[in-house]
């Protein structure tokens, strides 16, 4: 059990260097359950019965910026809509909780809002699907606040491949590298979580600008596809880019990884999808977690991943991205967004220095997108918009 | 500073007593008979041309390059024409091709606004981006030919408000009601109702071009804020089905609303005087307040001849002015009717934004 005063001592950090969380999956939430309707699910008051996040949570979380995800499903026939259905979902939240929630778009915006006591809320788009093949689509998303693109979510786009799926172009196609050039242009961010690894170095190769990872945290910790090999943590310092660790117990804890694919196999025995969530899934799920108690990750496992990204990548390159609402289980301790000051606290228990978790929660994170910003001013110099098609790149 | 000045060479005088062979901006463009297009021209210099119609980014769409400062032959619109036309604002239609529906549109629609967004950036000599009716007159005031969004269709929506409000945060100003389930043939439904409401909450002004008679109607009752045809004729004197019959022109200038009639052959007839009997007939049914002018160039129309590209508006002008109309009913034709229906509209949305909150209507819900 951590001691009292590590905790005392990590909510203090916390206020002066708040967590910037790579990836959370609120739009979502509030798109499946009330259909942006925030009457009905008021995010001011705690609604811990149906979310992992809502302001008083956030703030107790020491929370002072926040990535939401504008994601969608990839298997619906055009993901355009809905991505744009979800930023005003988003843009409706910023608009009814102004105090709280202050919009923003750049590395000066979030220390504005840290500095008048605000979360600052940017937007990332989780998965190429959501830009339709289009460049043009893209710099809409731009135009719209999205400051980052995961290139893909579960399933490979026609010009990047997924960590979750069969290998297809091989990494990025020509018009995946001309879509991260155009959003360095942008300074948009590359977000290589969920991408395959030959994706990563591929990006890493394309892009002139710092990359990010919104949720992943070290396979050689836990080995699974979502979470980034040591080799491409380890050229992170060269690219100036930072890893998000995330919190999902089913990427970071090895027992949970084997227990999730036993039941996943028993779904699929019994004749169900291994995602189905329907009443008749969910009880065959239940039974066999009767049979198979599910291994829980804890503070520590989160802890033990960044021990390790701090030695490959170093300090500078890392952050906490908690996949909040984009996941059914999470880590004792990390519960919900208020748990991050006692991630801080176990990592004070370990020896982490205060400079080291100020740049954990809230420089590195400001800095990387200030870099973007930088390079993209230095590109548009140079370079206009770039109307590629994947036709003319990928024949 | 006045060393400086009895420095600075002095240069009016070079060629002065010469004159140039060729002198590009002769003192007297018309002879005596072209006084009235001399009128046309002056008055135009006061009261510009807001245009209703430009289907100019969907014809840069499939152009390798082009120079919209310099001149561009190949399209009928570009700045050096806009100048000599005395074209001060004009509506960019973001309309696509027939086909281009479903959730596809949407898309398109932001390959549109995309495009746009970096026409109007790379030609900032020329061309401005505007949202609002005061940011036209800066415009105006900086020299600058006002560009509006719009206006694009209905199935842009995919059938959702939130993307409407995306739209306009990206800067949409006109939206046509027809072509979808809930603006169709029969009218408007439930929801194409509450798209209506939301419209106006925005500030994004409806256009009935193209739109069923019932649609219309309803349409022009239900705003709160006049709406428009951004491509009418009168159907009195051309029977195409864009064109608004006698009763829906009453109805449309009895609710303040604005018809714009188009200069195309299909719609008007092949003559300028062809296009002046549509604003006869439309000013004295609809009354002078609420005709317009409506270029649609780039649109794959034809054009009455003397009308061929956005540099001919003074030739209209004067067949105008030969008719009789009054230089207060020309100010309102050219420019006053559409700068008071965009500021009605920006005020009638300040007004609801404190009454109404975003809505989330769905059609499933409220059309079952």
């Amino acid at each position: 059990m951590t001691p009292v005063t590590s905790l005392d001592d990590a909510r203090e950090l916390l206020r002066e260097f708040p967590v910037v969380d790579g990836h959370n999956d609120l739009p979502y939430a509030l798109r499946k359950q009330v259909r942006y309707d925030l009457d009905a699910l008021d995010l001011a008051a705690h609604q811990s019965a149906s979310l992992h996040t809502d302001l008083p949570r956030l703030r107790e979380g020491g929370v002072g910026a926040q990535y939401w995800s504008v994601y969608v499903p990839s298997d619906l026939p055009d993901a355009v809509p809905a991505t744009l259905e979800q930023i005003d979902g988003v843009r409706q939240m910023l608009a009814r909780y102004p105090a709280q929630l202050a919009p923003a778009l750049t590395a000066a915006d979030m220390e504005a809002a840290r500095a008048d006591g605000r979360i600052a809320s940017l937007m990332g788009a989780e998965g190429g699907h959501s830009i339709g093949n289009s460049l043009g689509t893209l710099r809409g998303l731009y135009a719209l606040g999205v400051r980052y693109l995961t290139l893909t979510h579960n399933d490979n786009v026609a010009w990047a491949d997924s960590a979750t799926d069969e290998p297809g172009v091989g990494g990025l196609s020509a018009f995946g590298r001309e879509v991260v050039r155009e959003m360095n242009r942008l300074g948009m961010l590359v977000d290589l979580s969920h991408v395959a690894a030959t994706t990563m170095r591929d990006a890493l190769d394309a892009s002139s600008a710092p990359v990010i990872f919104s949720h992943s945290s070290a396979r050689a910790v836990c080995d699974h596809p979502r979470n980034i090999p040591d080799d491409v943590l380890e050229r992170l310092p060269g690219n100036g880019g930072m890893a998000m660790v995330t919190f999902v117990p089913k990427f970071v804890l090895q027992a949970a990884v084997d227990w999730t694919l036993a039941a996943d196999e028993n779904m699929r025995a019994n004749g169900f999808h291994h995602l189905d969530t329907t009443p008749e899934a969910m009880k065959i799920h239940r039974a066999f977690e009767e049979r198979n108690p599910r291994p829980v990750a804890t503070v520590s496992t989160v802890a033990d991943h960044l021990d390790h990204m701090r030695e490959v990548a170093g300090i500078d390159h890392l952050g906490i991205g908690g996949d909040y609402d984009g996941t059914a289980f999470t880590p004792d301790g990390l519960n919900d967004v208020s748990g991050y000051p006692n991630l801080i606290a176990e990592l004070l228990d370990r020896g982490w220095s205060r400079t080291d978790l100020a740049k954990l929660t809230w420089q590195n994170a400001v800095r990387v997108l200030g870099a973007a910003e930088d390079v993209a001013g230095g590109l548009q110099a140079t370079r206009g918009p770039s109307n590629a098609t994947i036709e003319s790149l990928d024949g | 500073m006045a060393d400086l000045q009895d420095d600075t060479p002095t240069t009016t005088e070079v060629g002065g007593d010469y004159g140039l062979p060729d002198d590009p901006f002769p003192d007297e463009p018309y002879g005596p008979a072209d006084e009235t297009l001399r009128r046309a021209h002056s008055l135009l210099a006061g009261h510009p041309v807001a245009d209703g119609y430009s289907g100019l980014p969907w014809a840069l769409r499939h152009l390798p390059w082009y120079d919209l400062e310099l001149g561009e032959m190949s399209v009928d619109t570009d700045v050096p024409r806009l100048r000599e036309g005395h074209v001060g604002a004009l509506f960019w239609s973001l309309h696509l091709p027939e086909g281009l529906a479903g959730d596809r549109a949407v898309g398109a629609t932001l390959e549109q606004l995309d495009l746009v967004h970096s026409v109007t950036d790379s030609h900032p000599e020329g061309l401005r981006l505007v949202r609002t009716a005061g940011q036209i007159i800066d415009a105006r005031n900086c020299g600058r030919v006002a560009v509006v969004l719009g206006p694009a269709g209905a199935p842009a929506l995919d059938d959702s408000l939130g993307i409407l409000r995306v739209l306009h945060a990206l800067g949409l100003r006109l939206l046509t009601l027809a072509g979808t389930a809930w603006a169709s043939e029969a009218g408007l439904t439930r929801f194409g109702e509450e798209v209506i409401r939301e419209m106006n909450r925005l500030g994004v002004l409806a256009d009935l071009s193209g739109a069923s008679e019932a649609t219309v109607s309803r349409a022009a009752a239900l705003s709160k804020t006049p709406v428009l045809c951004t491509r009418s004729a009168a159907r009195a004197l051309r029977p195409h089905p864009a064109n608004l019959p006698d009763d829906l022109l009453a109805e449309l200038g009895a609710a303040g609303g604005l018809c714009m009639v188009p200069l195309t052959a299909e719609q008007t007839g092949p003559t300028v005087r062809d296009v002046a009997d549509h604003l006869d007939h439309v000013r004295a049914v609809a009354g002078p307040e609420c005709v317009g002018l409506s270029g649609t160039y780039d649109s794959g129309a034809a054009h009455p001849r003397d009308l061929a590209d956005a540099s001919r508006y003074p030739h209209l002008i004067a067949e105008l002015l030969r008719r009789g109309w009054s230089e207060s009913e020309l100010s309102l034709l050219t420019w006053g009717n559409v700068q008071r229906v965009l500021r009605s509209a920006d005020f009638t949305a300040r007004a609801a934004q404190h009454r109404r909150e975003p809505s989330n209507a769905r059609i499933a819900e409220l059309d079952g």
